[in-house]
């Protein structure tokens, strides 16, 4: 049993270097390497909607993550990266929304909702306190008295 | 009266919430508005695909209206199309330019030689008919990039100034032709 722990130990840090050879965009710089990454996670594919150029095996997504790598070696900076494609496909693109008349109600809609809630919340309490009805808790007080 | 307005508050609500859903079922993902329309071609200087030695830059749209064709013999909905195309040259005398770019060619290693693709794209407008006036070798597949491309075949009309006027995703057919293209294609003709 101590035997098979181990065999499976070492066959699961066999298998990370496989995973990390599939695509070799190689970097001398590791924030380069990082913004990589980062930019590859955050560019959508406008081939396969709804995945990112990092998962996507369609040829566009290919021939981006081929840009972004060039881009970054020219020593080109991240925004430049966005803005190079949002140029070419748009906002689209670029999984963070611009903030735009249309799109700030992204932001501005959640914490609306938690307000008016609240609000509601708060205004329906403080009537129900108002609303104290006397003869009621009389009532109730006499029920308890007899349950004693 | 109040309870009238409560109870009018989430029904709006849903038959807003509906409205905005409903209309999101026939939306098409895939319409995106082209940043390129009303543009001025990005430059290029890229080989003819028959004659390598020949190169071609946006000047070769001055002058012309122009159906800038992107494709490739491995893309099965261009060949659905070639055949309309081709019908379009010959009846109406539409200048259809090819842009050409090929999936096997990596640009780091190049699997495919030039004679290869150049024979197999004979082959295939000898079979489906020859729409194009001549096909420009996006080589790398750098100006499909710049022009926005997602796939094949697309389609990008430009007017007589080397404008892009429209960009069509998806195979050109009657349909496709007389409501969306043609109309601006005569009145851009006309000018």
């Amino acid at each position: 049993m101590k035997q098979l722990t181990i065999l499976f130990g070492i066959l699961t840090f066999l298998a990370f270097p496989v995973l990390a050879a599939e695509e070799a965009f190689v970097f001398d710089d590791p924030a380069k390497q990082k913004i990589f990454l980062e930019l590859t996670q955050e560019l959508r594919c406008p081939q396969c909607q709804n995945q990112n150029i990092a998962d996507s095996d369609a040829m566009i997504a290919h021939d981006l993550r081929r840009k972004v790598y060039e881009l970054l070696q020219q020593g080109k900076s991240r925004q430049e990266v966005v803005d190079f494609m949002k140029a070419r496909y748009g906002d689209f693109v670029s999984y963070k929304p611009p903030v735009t008349p249309l799109t700030v109600w992204l932001w501005l809609l959640p914490p609306l909702f938690v307000l008016i809630a609240l609000g509601v919340v708060f205004s329906r309490r403080k009537k129900q306190t108002e609303d104290f009805d006397e003869a009621v808790l009389a009532k109730a007080d006499s029920l308890l008295e007899k349950d004693k | 009266m109040r309870k009238v307005t409560i109870f009018m508050i989430p029904l709006t609500m849903f038959v807003v919430l509906s409205i905005f859903l409903y209309k999101g079922l026939y939306s098409d993902p895939r319409q995106l508005d082209s940043s390129l329309i009303n543009q001025p071609l990005p430059p290029f200087s890229l080989p003819d695909l028959m004659q390598p030695e020949v190169t071609h830059t946006p000047d070769v749209f001055k002058g012309d209206v122009t159906l800038m064709n992107v494709w490739g013999v491995w893309c099965v909905t261009c060949a659905v199309e070639l055949p309309y195309l081709t019908q379009l040259r010959e009846e109406q005398g539409v200048r259809i330019v090819g842009l050409y770019y090929d999936q096997d060619t990596d640009p780091d290693f190049g699997i495919k030689s030039i004679p290869t693709i150049q024979k197999e794209v004979e082959v295939k407008l000898g079979q489906l008919g020859n729409p194009y006036a001549f096909n420009i070798f996006d080589v790398k597949r750098d100006y499909s990039l710049d022009l926005g491309v997602t796939g094949a075949p697309e389609t990008f009309l430009i007017d007589k100034q080397g404008v892009v006027r429209m960009h069509h995703i998806g195979d050109i057919n009657p349909r496709v032709w007389n409501n969306k293209i043609a109309p601006l294609y005569n009145q851009l003709v006309a000018e």
